[in-house]
């Protein structure tokens, strides 16, 4: 019996990193119809022909997954989509994109950090270069490799519309894989989830100098207090730094091997230079919060130290009583 | 970049109004009536026994004493023992009650009167001439009184072409006849609006508002029923393609700021009108929202304006039914001491914008913030093409509209002669008092509002300049952007100290000396977005 599989029920993934891969991976196991949508033919052809996404090869990729390059086979498959790709190409692809929705396309993004070089959140930028206003974000403690492996995973998504949260709980939410919540605070979630990277570079830092729980539990809280700070004077709601995307995203990113933000804290620790590590979306959206919080005149010494340590002009051996400090002079 | 296609003149559409008035009046109620019946399947607050109970209640404690609360608190009483039927019944009869309290009339007779003769007419009423020169003057001047510029071609493209909504700022009940004739000052077509039916109380304003197109909003009525009813009837008009008018801003902006946070009202209804269209098949009966400012070299209520806003009761006494408007005297004195100085009212249009806050290109095609042409009907579809209904998507349209209005209201601001120096004047006088607050200014000594007239020149160049060089907080009147510094402080002096109970600044030999804080503050506060010098 063939499936029929209607523009309703179908998911388009813009990008085939390994979060896109991987959601794609956890939807077609659950049976939906998902369009991945790549600008590397080549990624498409391994798709297609290899059944295996490059960048996340243990993905198994079910049937009802197909990929393309044309983005207007993505536009006239899917009405739903889920923008997957680094914080640096969020302009140019939201704007590539535009070309071929309409106002009647619901999008989100599943980008944890801000849009380079405005430090706009990234559905800011979607607002600029795309026809709708039905945008969103998705965000949560689901790390590719935990989605890829069926593992229990949860996420939230946020938007101003009603209609983009139901779509994407719908579409979205496949239990006991993947449980999706709503939150109508689009800022606070946005703002949680890019500032989760920055500080899991923290967290990494702490445990690669080997301190101990202590410190390491204040440095949490004293994350999630500043983070929520930014946040509503940004217009965000407080406690949404303490739910899935803020306080959720920095313990699954800070716990064991598994994010590039927490290694390359621990590889700072330990004194490798900079210049030997790629830029993660942590470290870019420490830099982007630190001068984001001085627009909003909001002070964030955890913040400023992470960036210090990241430009260079502070050692992570020297930043942790240097922000110890701050606070203290702070509060 | 302007349109270099030929405009017709717009069509006054109106005309038509008196032949559709019960088909309007029947679609409402049609309407209204169903979506209450369909609600009611809910039960609880959306029952018909609560709809018209909520109605009963509120007009029983609206007329708290008088005869007229009897008949409600007769449906109170009846209220438990009606049938399904009867409610229905009830239900019908209400809305069509109400929607007949709500509908306007328009008679072509009155706005030739208006539109031709009406300047002339008005001249002589508003002016008891003391010679037949001043007489003559006035009729002369009097057409010049109302400026219109701005976008007018791309809005008279998009009135052809689909249907307008005029969304101006509100700073005064002058409002509806000034942006009137500015609208036929521009060559655009006149439009249909809710006026509260309080202003109806001034026999000769209420006379031609009766028969221009105005339609009474009693805000008096909050129960629900009432709202659905003027909701309804406002998206008839629209759908039926009367071009409209909205004041966002809700009531008279108390403060004169220039408004920012916008109440929206019937907007909301623009994006319902449209999507009824699509789903009629008809998407090309498209609806274009042109923001306006109204800019008053003096403003007609502005002593009761600033004393509501000052005693922090404009929450509660957002009618006024005392206030300038409704003393014929003042306004006869209004007429003749403020409309004399030439284009003392600036209506300034800005570029149209669909419902959904997307800008329009010169032919009125929807663009997105790319600049690509976008479908505006697909805002309202689903993932089939379907049209689909969603309250609260609507609702956050209008709001992202709201948030274009707000961000387009600056930028419209014309600035006359009062505004500026007042603003200059203020700026001084809060340097030399060490506070901006006007509740402290107010208790200042008199040696802290006294300003050298060289300081206040000065002064007055530098802001100039600054508002020049923003080019985006608005722009000095357009007649008068050649007058120097002094003339600029001689004309506005004149203003601010002739038209009020008491004058707001004098000059006394070299000094400038402020009489009125609370007027001065309210005439510097149109240029509030511009803030202070220094500030970031």
């Amino acid at each position: 019996m063939t499936t029929t599989f209607t523009r309703a029920d179908t998911v388009g993934i813009v990008g085939a990193g390994t979060f896109g891969s991987a959601l794609g991976a956890v939807l077609a196991r659950a049976g939906r119809r998902v369009i991945v949508w790549s600008r590397d033919a080549a990624v498409v052809e391994a798709i297609t022909t290899g059944r295996a996404s490059p960048r996340m090869p243990a993905a198994e990729l079910g049937p009802s997954l197909t990929a393309t390059t044309d983005a207007r086979e993505l536009a006239a498959g899917a009405r739903f989509l889920v923008l997957a790709v680094g914080s640096g190409t969020a302009r140019d692809r939201a704007r590539e994109l535009g070309d071929v929705l309409d106002g009647s396309h619901i999008v989100v993004h599943a980008i944890g950090g801000l849009a380079s070089p405005t430090n706009e959140r990234v559905s800011e930028v979607m607002l600029q270069g795309l026809p709708t206003q039905k945008v969103g974000v998705l965000a949560g403690p689901a790390l590719p490799a935990d989605l890829a492996n069926g593992e229990f995973s949860s996420m939230v998504v946020a938007s101003a519309f009603d209609e983009v949260i139901a779509e994407a709980r719908r579409l979205l939410n496949l239990p006991p894989a993947l449980r999706v919540y709503g939150s109508k605070d689009l800022v606070g979630v946005e703002l949680a989830s890019a500032l989760a990277g920055a500080y899991t570079v923290a967290l990494g830092i702490c445990d690669g100098l080997g301190m101990g729980p202590g410190p390491r539990a204040v440095l949490v809280t004293r994350a999630v207090a500043e983070a929520s700070r930014l946040g509503v004077a940004a217009g965000a709601q407080e406690r949404t730094f303490a739910g899935l995307a803020g306080l959720g995203n920095l313990l699954v990113r800070s716990t064991g091997d598994r994010s590039a933000d927490y290694l390359l804290g621990k590889r700072l620790a330990e004194g490798t230079s900079l210049a030997d590590h790629p830029t993660t979306e942590g470290a870019r959206a420490a830099q982007a919060g630190v001068e984001l919080a001085a627009s909003l005149r909001v002070r964030m010494p955890v913040l400023q130290g992470v960036a210090a340590v990241l430009a260079g002009t502070t050692s992570a051996r020297s930043v942790g009583r240097i922000v110890a400090d701050d606070v203290a002079a702070l509060e | 970049m302007a349109s270099h296609r030929p405009v017709v003149e717009a069509e006054n559409r109106l005309e038509r109004f008196n032949a559709d008035r019960e088909r309007l009046l029947a679609e409402v109620e049609r309407r209204v009536v169903a979506d209450k019946v369909e609600d009611a399947r809910a039960g609880g607050d959306a029952s018909l026994e609560y709809v018209l109970n909520d109605v009963a209640y509120c007009e029983m404690r609206r007329l708290e004493g008088t005869p007229g609360a009897d008949r409600w608190r007769e449906l109170s009483r009846r209220l438990l023992g009606m049938t399904d039927h009867d409610k229905r019944e009830e239900l019908t009869s209400l809305v069509r009650y109400y929607g007949k309290d709500v509908v306007g009339n328009f008679d072509p007779r009155v706005y030739k009167v208006i539109t031709g003769i009406g300047p002339k007419l008005l001249g002589f009423v508003f002016n008891p001439m003391t010679s037949v020169r001043e007489g003559l003057n006035t009729l002369r001047n009097l057409d010049a009184r109302i400026h219109a510029d701005g976008e007018v071609e791309v809005a008279r493209t998009c009135a052809e072409r689909g249907t307008i909504i005029v969304t101006p700022t509100h700073s005064s009940n002058m409002d509806s006849p000034a942006i009137g004739l500015g609208l036929l000052r521009a060559g655009l077509p006149p439009v249909t609006y809710g006026a509260g039916k309080n202003l109806f109380s001034n026999p000769f304003i209420s006379f031609f508002m009766r028969n221009l197109g105005a339609y009474r909003v009693d805000r008096r009525l909050r129960f629900e029923l009432y709202k659905d009813v003027l909701k309804a009837y406002s998206t008839v008009l629209l759908e039926h393609g009367y071009h409209s008018l909205f004041f966002p801003g809700g009531t008279r902006c108390r403060s004169n700021v220039v408004e920012k946070h916008l109440k929206l009202g019937l907007l909301g209804t623009s994006v319902t009108a449209y999507k009824h269209s699509v789903r009629d098949g008809a998407p090309q009966k498209r609806l274009y929202i042109v923001p306006a400012t109204i800019n008053y070299r003096l403003v007609l209520e502005a002593e009761t304006l600033v004393d509501d806003y000052l005693a922090e009761t404009g929450k509660n006494r957002y009618i006024i039914t005392d206030d300038e408007f409704s003393r014929v005297g003042r306004m006869v004195e209004f007429f003749r001491k403020i409309l004399a100085h030439e284009g003392s009212v600036v209506v300034r249009f800005g570029r149209p914008l669909d419902p959904f806050g997307n800008d329009v290109t010169d032919e009125g095609e929807s663009i997105d913030r790319a600049g690509r042409i976008v479908d505006p009907a697909s805002f309202v579809r689903g993932a089939t093409g379907e049209v689909v209904d969603d309250d609260q998507r609507d609702a956050e349209y209008t709001r992202a509209l709201g948030r274009r209005l707000a961000a387009a209201y600056p930028t419209l601001t014309v600035f006359h002669s009062t505004h500026l120096v007042a603003r200059a004047l203020y700026d001084l006088v809060a340097r030399q008092a060490g506070t901006r607050d006007v509740y402290r200014l107010m208790r200042a000594p008199q040696g802290h509002l006294e300003v050298p007239v060289d300081e206040a020149v000065r002064a007055l160049g530098a802001l100039r300049a600054r508002i020049a060089a923003s080019g985006k907080v608005g722009a000095e009147h357009p007649l008068y952007a050649g007058q120097t510094d002094a003339e600029k402080l001689d004309d506005a002096v004149r203003g601010l100290s002739t038209y009020h109970t008491r004058p707001i600044v004098q000059r006394s030999g070299s000094l400038f000396q402020v009489k009125d804080v609370k007027l001065l503050y309210y005439y510097q506060n149109r240029t509030a977005h511009l803030p202070p010098e220094g500030a970031a």
